[in-house]
């Protein structure tokens, strides 16, 4: 539990703050997933792929704080700054860094529902597992993938 | 999809066989005509390096994301009291009604909000009340730490003493005021040091909370009572076998505790309440050598400071210029009549720029003394706003399936409730506002009012009633169908009549504090204290209710 916990946390901290969560709420939340975890576990249900399970909880309790924070702003860091900046990646290159803020904004083009499935599957979750966290059917989630790929594709090909 | 060979298979299946969701025939499929037309293999590639692209982007865009703002917490902690105490069932249903719906302080809606979100987390979690303490612990340390006492008075009682000492950061060294002998002070101290509690401060959240850490087998025991909250911690080993604290219910402040020595001695430590010392506010007008001022604000027209003092008048003026800049509208801030001067007091979770805001609004003001109770805006729902979610381990309320199926899905569900909670805490702000001056300027106070404040005053009022109306609506149209689609039928409205929209503001307060609580029961929220069955026509008669009330305000207010 102790390693999952260490090799897990970072990589859902950095999910909830991409779902606009703010930092500290974020942390907090991935401590109460992990929580949540171990009294499901305790209680002896059968879990059977835990990093989907734990970014399926950590998806919906990031966006309830989301909704509760409607009143603030989202958290969104200013990434096309830190994409682009040298500084940030010295060794890449003018052109990949190009690419990469055209890829930005492509994802950012992406419909809401596309960027969640796309996001989740980068994350190692099956279609059945994202189709549960955002409560749609997993053909629903082919398709929005299959919209995604189709765009960025795109992108690449331009 | 039965003839992959002779046609190309669509985009989506490539997809799937990419993404490892075809079922196997399908893939073989798909896989043995990849192999024969070149066609389909490079539109296969190009999805291939489009994903890789994204996983590329996607690490950069994780790392460039800030670093967690804390260090993570020993989750071992956590667990070994889940494991202690699973079998027990929370009891937050109580916990957290209090908490919100009885007196909580006019500002407290966003907060108190928060708080019962948090709570439903917990109670989602079948939190126990291991965690439960911890939690209670960990806000009451917050709020202590956002408004610190630098000295406070404990009464001590023992089996064979009974003596008053201070304590504090600032206590005076010799701190035993009156009584026992030096050498039973001192047995307690040693006592205390070996059972590592503290006995510098020993009625503090704090204090608790590290003798609890420290006990490796704990039972825990967390009820409401007439004081507030209590925690009873058990230990199995070590010199006190059990110690309970209880907390004020309205700012976390403890108020007593027992504690049981292992063999059978016993303490009680109990707060006495100040009238001489003061918090350590800041405060803004630096004149006057403040002369004893109560803890609580006192009963109004107070007027015993030389020279000029303030009126209720003046308290209007106050308020009308922190609605300008809403700071009347859910931020913790207080206005009170103390000592012939209009006392604005900002608590602890005031972020520095309102506060800036509030005092520049206030800046030209007569006889306004401002304090805020700490610069650091410190969270008194420490983890504001976690909530609910459906891991499979969390079994939802009836009442949030259904309304979840009736709308067509989760992610319906979760629009529909953002809608709801943004609409609903808008108008609670209202309904508390509105309360606010309806309960300091009651209608016979109206008098003391010139025509120019009276006016003030409706225009105030109205303004906070059409808001609320507004909002309302909202809520109904946003509810109705959902609602009456799941059987909800609004029973007729009784309102009884009132003389003055005071008075009748009381009863608009029940009603939205009704709506608010079915609202946050059926968005699972908070817990149901039974069967959701009705929760329909519940929420649909109290938003009528509330309409009513709302309707009879106003027209008193027309007058």
């Amino acid at each position: 539990m102790a390693q999952l916990f260490a090799d897990t946390r970072e990589d859902l901290y950095r999910y909830l703050l991409t779902l606009g969560v703010h930092p500290p709420k974020a942390q907090e939340s991935v401590q109460e997933v992990f929580l949540r975890l171990y009294s499901t576990l305790k209680k002896g249900e059968k879990i059977e792929n835990i990093r989907g399970w734990l970014f399926r909880v950590a998806h919906n309790v990031g966006l309830k704080v989301r909704a509760r924070q409607a009143s603030e702003e989202a958290f969104a860091p200013e990434l096309e700054i830190r994409l682009t900046h040298p500084a940030m990646n010295p060794e890449r290159e003018l052109l990949e860094r190009e690419r990469m803020l055209r890829f930005h904004s492509a994802v950012e083009g992406l419909s809401e529902q596309q960027k969640r499935c796309l996001f989740l599957r980068l994350e190692g979750l099956r279609y059945p597992e994202i189709a549960s966290t955002l409560g749609i059917s997993a053909s629903a989630v082919g398709e929005f993938l299959r919209r995604a790929l189709a765009r960025l594709k795109k992108v690449r090909d331009e | 999809m039965s003839s992959f060979r002779m046609r190309h298979p669509e985009e989506i299946s490539l997809v799937r066989y990419l993404d490892g969701d075809l079922p196997a025939r399908e893939a073989r499929k798909v896989a043995s005509h990849l192999e024969s037309c070149s066609q389909c293999r490079a539109e296969f590639e190009a999805l291939q390096s489009t994903v890789a692209d994204c996983a590329r982007y996607r690490q950069e865009v994780l790392a460039a994301m800030p670093a967690p703002p804390a260090e993570w917490r020993d989750l071992y902690r956590d667990f070994s009291r889940i494991d202690e105490s699973l079998a027990h069932e929370p009891f937050l249903v109580r916990l957290a009604r209090p908490l919100v719906h009885a007196g909580a302080p006019r500002w407290a809606t966003a907060a108190a909000m928060a708080m019962l979100v948090v709570l439903g987390v917990f109670y989602q979690l079948r939190q126990t009340p291991s965690v439960q303490a911890a939690t209670l612990l960990k806000r009451a340390i917050a709020t202590a730490e956002a408004k610190p006492r630098p000295v406070h008075r404990i009464r001590v009682r023992t089996g064979k003493l009974d003596f008053t000492r201070v304590v504090g950061p600032q206590a005076p060294l010799a701190s035993a005021a009156t009584g026992p002998p030096v050498e039973a002070l001192f047995n307690i101290e040693a006592r205390f040091n070996q059972a590592h509690y503290d006995w510098n401060d020993p009625l503090s959240a704090r204090s608790f909370e590290q003798w609890r850490d420290r006990q490796i087998h704990t039972t825990d025991e967390v009820s409401t009572v007439a004081a507030g909250y209590r925690i009873r911690t058990g230990a199995r080993e070590g010199e006190i076998a059990e110690a309970s604290i209880t907390f004020e219910a309205s700012d976390l402040m403890p108020v007593e505790e027992r504690i049981e020595f292992r063999d059978n001695e016993w303490m009680e430590l109990t707060e006495i309440a100040e009238s001489t010392t003061e918090s350590a506010g800041i405060t803004v007008t630096p004149e006057v050598e403040v002369p004893v001022r109560a803890a609580e604000p006192p009963s109004r027209p107070a007027a015993f400071a030389p020279g000029p003092s303030a009126s209720i008048s003046d308290e209007l003026q106050v308020l009308s210029a922190l609605h300008e800049v809403e700071a009347d509208l859910g931020d913790p801030v207080e206005v009170s009549l103390a000592n012939g001067k209009v006392l604005v007091t900002g608590r602890a979770g005031l972020p520095p720029g309102r506060q800036q805001k509030i005092q520049a609004a206030l800046a030209n003001m007569p006889l306004v003394e401002m304090q805020f109770d700490s610069l650091q805006p410190a969270a008194i729902p420490p983890q504001a706003a976690l909530s609910s979610a459906g891991g499979s381990a969390t079994p939802r309320p009836v009442i949030q399936s259904r309304v979840e199926k009736q709308l067509g899905g989760r992610a319906e569900f979760e629009h529909f409730s953002a809608q709801i909670l943004d609409s609903d805490e808008d108008a609670m702000k209202r309904v508390y506002a509105l309360r606010t001056l309806a309960q300091k300027f009651p209608a016979e106070s109206e008098p003391q009012l010139n025509a120019k404040d009276r006016e003030l005053l409706t225009a105030l009022s109205r303004e906070h009633a059409a808001v609320l109306s507004q909002k309302a609506s909202t809520l109904e149209s946003l509810l109705l169908p959902t609602l009456s689609s799941l059987g909800g039928t609004a029973a007729l409205a009784h309102a009884a009549p009132h003389a003055a929209w005071q008075s009748a503001v009381e009863d608009l307060f029940r009603s939205s504090t009704r709506v608010d609580k079915l609202v946050s029961i059926m968005l699972g929220m908070t817990p149901s204290d039974g069967s959701t069955a009705s929760l329909p026509t519940d929420l649909l008669s109290a938003l009528k209710d509330l309409q009513s009330n709302l309707d009879d305000c106003q027209r008193l207010m027309a007058k």
